[in-house]
């Protein structure tokens, strides 16, 4: 059964959905449903025109849209894209279907989009930014904008595509994918190497008298291999941060009390 | 040096403030980042390279820290904004203010990043109750209204330190360089050393054991070629000053050529797997048409490992 209007969406529909979502999406985030009503607020003006106004259908639609819902804000217009396909196309019958549909693309496309959007760029791009900053350099800043500039772009387009390529889309784009956070995590672990090696200015001030001769710990320690201290204490708060109970504020007032202490004794010191 | 920020700069601060949580929750241009924070922190108090060091070191502090499930972050942001700001109406140290300012003051606001999050839950209800009266436009009117506890969960505190917290800070600038001095010295390590937490909470989330040998090569190629490159710039130099006839210009190891090599393996990599993807969905349909065992169908998934 097709809905009473037997509306088509149009590309001001998507438009005004994509607006909604760039500037207002997760404004209304909260602990009870989260991005629930923000789902809801998204698409509002055309679920209007789907079901018409002040009819049963579309306060049924706004019910079940108002749930509980939360996923990476990078890719939640894919599920509204398929969402309102599957509306457009059988109506309120379908809102069942669809309250399933949402509830199980929502776990899957955080896990890709939290992954790719929300630590792997963001780590990327700022290590570039920041890596620059510190020598007084706004270039890499600018890079970072331009790049999520261009993510934007992607995030418009994503719409129209979820809409006509409905549920195939997800299980067409499922191996690339994989192949393609594959590729992209093994990349981010790389960086990570080099960066440990770059951008931690710590060394081992302390010097020994032996008698006549004095002993530089760094010098000793360069000799075995450069950065080594740098890379040990990464993989000290590695293994700190994998203990019971440790979240990632801890570990940093740690690191922070433990450098204060370490620095009091002669341990470590800027480089 | 009174430590006193002036007044239009507290408030271009705290509207600077409020427009980066919005940014952070909609359209993500990174002007949020603590990177950002820094530079324009740094142009409105007149400082852009102490609040570029400033920010960049704070970014690399978070760099794996996201918000993932709904869970409030460290607030390395508004601790940039508020760390270069006294820093450079202070006169503090830019590696101290990051331990002494920016960390503390970050996750002091996790605290407000959560009452705003639960005030939200007040116009939720009122959307609720406007679904059943069918009062459309103001849905999404009380939607819209949710912004409200997010841009004031920055923008009050914010205000507040900036406007009564320079003369707290300025005192304690200058204990700390006469006084303590050894306390100044720590912080100015742990601010140096803070960058290390960034990395191992990225790597935490990032697969380490499947991809530890890429792990060891970037680490130990920019290790020998940062030593190397930074031998050969002190050498230079000083040949420079020495000799008249010596010029060239020497230059810090490029990440980028360091990133490069990086690149080359993931495309590798990529190759790999989509070439034996493609394998496994041509087995897996020779077997589907050869046995006609609909049960087998769902089982072309190889890629479960995961870390």
């Amino acid at each position: 059964m097709a809905t009473k209007t037997n509306y088509k969406l149009t590309k001001k529909d998507f438009n005004q959905i994509n607006r909604r979502n760039l500037f207002f999406n997760q404004l209304g985030w909260n602990y009870e449903k989260m991005q629930g009503s923000g789902y809801l607020f998204l698409m509002l003006p055309q679920l209007r025109k789907l079901y018409g106004d002040h009819t049963p259908e579309l306060k049924k639609a706004m019910k079940t849209h108002n749930q509980f819902f939360n996923t990476n804000p990078w890719v939640n217009t894919i599920i509204q894209g398929i969402d309102l396909a599957i509306e457009s196309k059988e109506g309120a019958e379908s809102l069942e279907t669809v309250s399933g549909l949402k509830t199980g693309l929502m776990g899957p496309l955080a896990a890709i989009g939290d992954s790719i959007f929300a630590s792997l760029l963001p780590a990327i791009l700022g290590a570039i930014a920041a890596n620059m900053a510190v020598q007084g350099n706004p270039f890499g800043v600018v890079i970072w904008l331009i790049a999520n500039l261009i993510i934007m772009y992607i995030r418009w387009i994503q719409l129209p595509l979820a809409y006509r390529e409905g549920t195939t889309l997800v299980t067409k784009m499922q191996g690339q994918l994989n192949a393609l956070t594959d590729a992209a995590t093994l990349l981010g672990v790389y960086v990570v190497g080099a960066l440990v090696a770059t951008l931690i200015n710590i060394q081992v001030p302390f010097v020994a008298h032996i008698g006549k001769v004095t002993v530089t710990l760094q010098n000793e320690i360069d000799m075995i291999l450069p950065k080594l201290v740098p890379g040990l204490l990464v993989g000290l708060i590695y293994w700190l941060l994998g203990r019971k109970k440790m979240t990632s504020t801890k570990a940093i007032f740690t690191v922070i009390i433990v450098a204060v202490v370490c620095s009091a004794l002669g341990i470590l010191g800027k480089g | 040096m009174h430590g006193n920020i002036i007044f239009w700069q507290v408030l271009l601060l705290t509207l600077y403030s409020m427009y980066q949580i919005w940014d952070e929750l909609t359209i993500v241009s990174s002007l949020s980042q603590p990177v950002w924070a820094g530079l324009i922190t740094g142009a409105i108090m007149g400082d852009v390279t102490k609040g570029l060091i400033i920010g960049g070191s704070l970014q690399l502090t978070v760099l794996g820290v996201g918000t993932f499930g709904g869970s409030s972050k460290i607030d390395a942001n508004s601790g940039t904004i508020l760390a270069t700001a006294f820093s450079i109406s202070t006169g503090m140290n830019a590696s101290t203010a990051v331990a002494a300012i920016g960390v503390p003051v970050a996750s002091l606001m996790i605290e407000t990043d959560i009452l705003g999050r639960f005030t939200n839950t007040f116009f939720q209800h009122r959307i609720d109750r406007l679904i059943d009266e069918e009062n459309y436009s103001a849905i999404e009117r009380n939607y819209l209204y949710g912004v409200f506890p997010w841009i004031l969960s920055r923008g009050i505190p914010v205000f507040l330190a900036l406007q009564f917290g320079g003369n707290f800070v300025s005192t304690a600038v200058k204990v700390l360089d006469t006084h303590l001095k050894w306390l100044s010295n720590g912080l100015a390590t742990a601010g140096a050393l803070l960058p290390a937490v960034g990395f191992a909470i990225l790597l935490r989330y990032l697969p380490v054991k499947k991809h530890i040998a890429y792990l060891i090569l970037g680490f130990t190629l920019t290790a020998l070629f940062s030593t190397l490159y930074t031998n050969v710039q002190s050498l230079g130099t000083t040949m420079a000053t020495v000799s008249k006839g010596f010029a060239g210009s020497f230059n810090s190891v490029s990440m980028v050529a360091i990133a490069l090599i990086g690149l080359g393996f993931a495309i590798n990599e990529y190759k790999r797997n989509t070439e034996k993807q493609k394998l496994t969905e041509l087995v897996s349909s020779y077997k589907d048409s050869s046995q006609e065992k609909s049960n087998d169908s769902e089982d072309g998934e190889i890629y479960g490992d995961e870390d």
